[in-house]
């Protein structure tokens, strides 16, 4: 059994404090959807004393955002995330995968099968998606399994990928761009304006062609073995790549690859590939921390007359720690005002927005007040996934005229060439 | 066993789905903050008092303890089932039912949390004043159950001072509303005072009403380090006498300044002991308030530094030692024994140094660290759970540690309650003759001794 398990249980003393601040619980109110909750009936399972074969005691370990916000409000750290993640194993150990999961585990793991389904999906698009009327442009679907996903406010999918555009054989540069998913194959946009960023600066970059999923999405629903095959082929293509930093765009891949790899090889208790992903581990970085270090960008950004209000994704803040860097340049810039609860988790989750989607856009929407009175006319975040969430809910609660950006989207924009 | 099936079958019937029998919840409702586990038979999610009637009547008819739970958060074990029965769960009962501005007064359901109320009555320029640590994650019933208090005790007072009237579920099922809104009132016996900080043993608490307070126009935070713990708490009665009455005046002895040090680095001076006091009021009280703790502190020998928080800033550094120790404790042993001893203000430098001494007499650490200016010390009794001889001498330490207290004029508990964890102390505190009339109290209250049964000793 793997020690940190019984750290994290050990660890926690029951006070209660996670209840004042979990995003699902404030929606569930009930100890089930809390880490104290999930954190006795883990270590329950774990010992063999409960089991998880109902769909509601399902809910009881897959209805959490692993959005950390417990551990970080934790006066002993708990690491309710990790417990839930080894948890979600266990219980696939010995249930199996749910279908679409299994389907998401085959393309994932396949660079070329996933190209397919993207490029497949975009040209029959017409079919089953409509746009809507949106600044961001986003999609509906017009048929879907519940009437709630109807209505969900997806981006646009790409005839060509980020992959397509940039991605090289070239082993020796600068840095080396890891895209992620969600840039690689919807916001293609965001990725452009990094690519064009390098390229005002002058800095030598590539984007390496083989590289795969990351395997975050996986490796959340607790299936380690698939993530194990994508940590290993990523780890082997970076380490062999002669680059001073490795940006990944989006910061679910990056803390993925920089804090969850080197867990993941520890469950495994393989040492030989721990030692691996922590030396890539080193190099990784996200795009603004990366930005926010080069001596000669500040001085170029010109201001924009643009109000603007930020939304800290989990993974930078909780994960990845930067909650500074992206403010500092919106300070810079931009007309700031900071909205309250800026790090309130925005409820999407990866697959729990597509679990529980009607609590996910309940948590959604305690944000929009925050963002609405931040008086803001760019809603700025940094991740993708929170993106294509307010994007959405702002569209449902019709507030369409607030603007979902990426920071990288301004800082190109305010970029002198 | 038959009696219990009927009983559940019943609460079923009519409940529905506000009754949890599943092992998964039953697991879920079964520990609080001292992290015992007592599984209930079922939970009852009561969403308003006349769920809470319909249960204490069928557990009364078929004599099944009930167990009254808010957000579980508590200390002594009052919200467990140890003798099985219903865990009432009244999470569900937090809305606010009456905001009386012209009384300063509000209605609650008993299941409101203490911090949603704060936020509730700040935007009408007023606050509620008890402020247990647990503020942000315990209930309103809770803190009524155990006359919850917290740094802001020494001006402020704790929940008595605060609890004006309350809607009660009695034994046999009937509701009733005691206390009312007047400023004086002594028709009868006062029950809302027998109810605050009766551990749930005496009635069902379903509704408070409570007395607010304007939000001071100003506060100030500073912080004077002493070379000497005995002068830390002469200064307490000092800056008393001299006619400050501090929102907060906090310690931390050497022990705790040495442990958040050595954890986190921050750098905090070689002391004996460190005070950290709060006033509030108008700006020009506080400016007051502020001269004369200063003019003390010039005029003590064993005053290493006195400092005043310029901001926020420096505020939250400030409190910063003292908020931390808490969480750094496990650094020195993997577990503590945690109490909330409580003596006269006068005693405060005497405890400290008999903790000292019964810390060296059984090799154990003990940090403290509390609320000088009511007394409430938490001592700390850190040892290893892995040595048998360790948590031996850990349980032999507190005993003493009690006596001691009981010495001195003290109690054994403050602010964290009886419950299970200290019920064999209370004899000893109290006096068999004492202890024998809260029994006829609660049987007054609860003949068929359903209410939180097995608390106290009762």
């Amino acid at each position: 059994m793997d020690k940190r398990l019984y750290q994290a249980w050990e660890s926690c003393v029951k006070c209660g404090i996670c209840r004042s601040v979990c995003p699902v619980f404030k929606e569930e109110k009930s100890e089930p959807y809390v880490a104290r909750g999930h954190i006795t009936l883990l270590s329950e399972f774990i010992k063999g004393n409960i089991d998880f074969k109902e769909e509601t005691a399902k809910d009881y370990l897959y209805k959490c955002l692993l959005c950390t916000t417990c551990v970080e409000s934790c006066p002993n750290n708990s690491e309710t995330d990790t417990i839930v993640e080894i948890t979600r194993h266990e219980v696939i150990k010995r249930h199996g995968l749910p279908m679409y999961k299994k389907v998401l585990s085959k393309l994932l793991k396949n660079r070329k099968l996933m190209d397919f389904a993207f490029k497949s999906a975009t040209t029959f698009s017409p079919l089953f998606v409509k746009e809507i009327n949106n600044p961001r442009k986003g999609i509906n679907l017009r048929i879907s399994l519940s009437e709630i996903e109807r209505n969900r406010t997806l981006p646009p999918l790409s005839k060509k990928t980020f992959l397509d555009k940039y991605g090289s054989n070239k082993n020796r540069a600068e840095i080396a761009i890891f895209p992620g998913c969600l840039i690689n194959y919807t916001y293609i946009e965001i990725g452009d304006a990094f690519i064009d960023i390098l390229n005002k600066l002058k800095i030598d970059f590539t984007v390496p062609k083989k590289q795969l999923c990351c395997g975050a999405p996986i490796y959340f629903a607790g299936n380690f073995e698939d993530t194990r095959y994508l940590a290993e082929k990523n780890i082997e293509l970076f380490l062999n790549l002669d680059v001073e930093k490795i940006i990944i765009l989006e910061p679910t891949c990056a803390s993925m690859i920089k804090i969850d790899y080197p867990k993941l090889f520890m469950y495994f208790e393989d040492k030989k590939w721990e030692e691996k992903a922590r030396k890539v581990a080193e190099k990784i970085i996200d795009p603004i921390s990366y930005l926010y270090n080069l001596a000669n960008i500040k001085e170029r950004l010109r201001k924009l007359d643009i109000k603007t209000t930020y939304h800290d994704p989990c993974h930078l803040k909780r994960a990845l720690k930067v909650k500074d860097e992206p403010r500092y340049f919106l300070k810079a810039i931009t007309n700031y005002n900071e909205m309250k609860e800026a790090d309130r988790c925005c409820g999407n989750g990866g697959t729990f927005s597509i679990d529980y989607r009607d609590v996910s856009l309940k948590i959604a929407s305690r944000k929009v007040k925050n963002i609405v009175d931040s008086k803001a006319e760019y809603l700025v975040t940094t991740c993708s996934a929170c993106l294509m969430q307010l994007t959405d809910i702002l569209h449902l609660e019709n507030k369409d005229n607030i603007k979902t950006v990426h920071l990288l989207e301004i800082l190109n924009e305010a970029l002198e060439v | 066993m038959n009696a219990k099936r009927k009983a559940y079958d019943m609460l079923k019937k009519k409940l529905k789905n506000k009754c949890l029998t599943d092992t998964l919840s039953r697991i879920q409702y079964a520990y609080d903050a001292t992290q015992k586990m007592y599984p209930p038979d079922i939970v009852i999610l009561a969403e308003d008092t006349n769920d809470v009637a319909l249960t204490i009547k069928i557990a009364n008819k078929y004599k099944i303890p009930v167990v009254p739970r808010g957000w579980g958060s508590g200390f002594t074990g009052g919200t467990l089932n140890v003798d099985g029965g219903i865990c009432l769960s009244l999470e569900k009962m937090d809305k606010v039912i009456e905001l009386d501005l012209e009384n300063m007064m509000i209605w609650v359901e008993a299941g409101m949390v203490n911090w949603d109320l704060q936020g509730y009555v700040k935007p009408y320029g007023l606050f509620f004043p008890p402020d247990p640590s647990s503020w942000k994650f315990s209930t309103i019933g809770g803190n009524i159950a155990e006359n919850a208090g917290g740094p802001r005790a020494v001006k402020y007072g704790v929940m008595k001072d605060w609890v004006k009237g309350l809607e009660l579920v009695l034994a046999n099922g009937s509701v009733i509303t005691v206390g009312s809104k007047n400023i004086k009132d002594v028709a009868g016996y006062d029950l809302v005072d027998l109810i605050v900080g009766s551990e749930g043993t005496l009635a069902i608490v379903t509704k408070a009403l409570l007395k607010l307070h304007p939000l001071p126009e100003a506060k100030k935070t500073m912080q004077i380090v002493f070379d000497n713990m005995r002068e830390a708490a002469v200064m307490v009665n000092k800056i008393l006498l001299s006619g400050v009455i501090p929102v907060a005046i906090e310690f931390v002895d050497k022990f705790a300044i040495k442990t958040v040090k050595d954890a986190t680095g921050v750098d905090l001076p070689d002391a004996d002991a460190i005070l950290i006091i709060e006033v509030d009021g108008n700006k020009a009280e506080v400016e007051l308030q502020t001269q004369k703790i200063e003019q003390l502190a010039k005029d003590n020998k064993s005053v290493i530094s006195f400092s005043i928080a310029k901001n926020a800033e420096e505020e939250e550094k400030v409190w910063f030692a003292r908020r931390t120790i808490s969480p750094t404790l496990k650094r020195i042993a993997n577990d503590k024994l945690n109490e909330d001893i409580v003596i006269p203000r006068s005693k405060l430098a005497e405890m400290i140094e008999r903790l000292e001494k019964i810390s060296k007499k059984y090799d154990l650490s003990i940090v403290n660290f509390g609320h000088a200016g009511d007394g409430n010390i938490h001592v700390n009794i850190m040892y290893h759970t892995d040595s048998a001889d360790e948590t031996k001498r850990a349980n032999r330490a507190m005993e003493e540690v009690f006596d001691e207290c009981i010495k001195l004029g003290g109690s054994i508990t403050g602010e964290h309650g009886v419950g299970i964890t200290k019920q064999d102390f209370l004899e000893k505190q109290l006096g068999r003759t004492q202890v024998e009339l809260l029994r006829r109290i609660k049987k007054a209250f609860d003949p068929n001794n359903i209410i939180n049964p097995h608390k106290m000793r009762l």
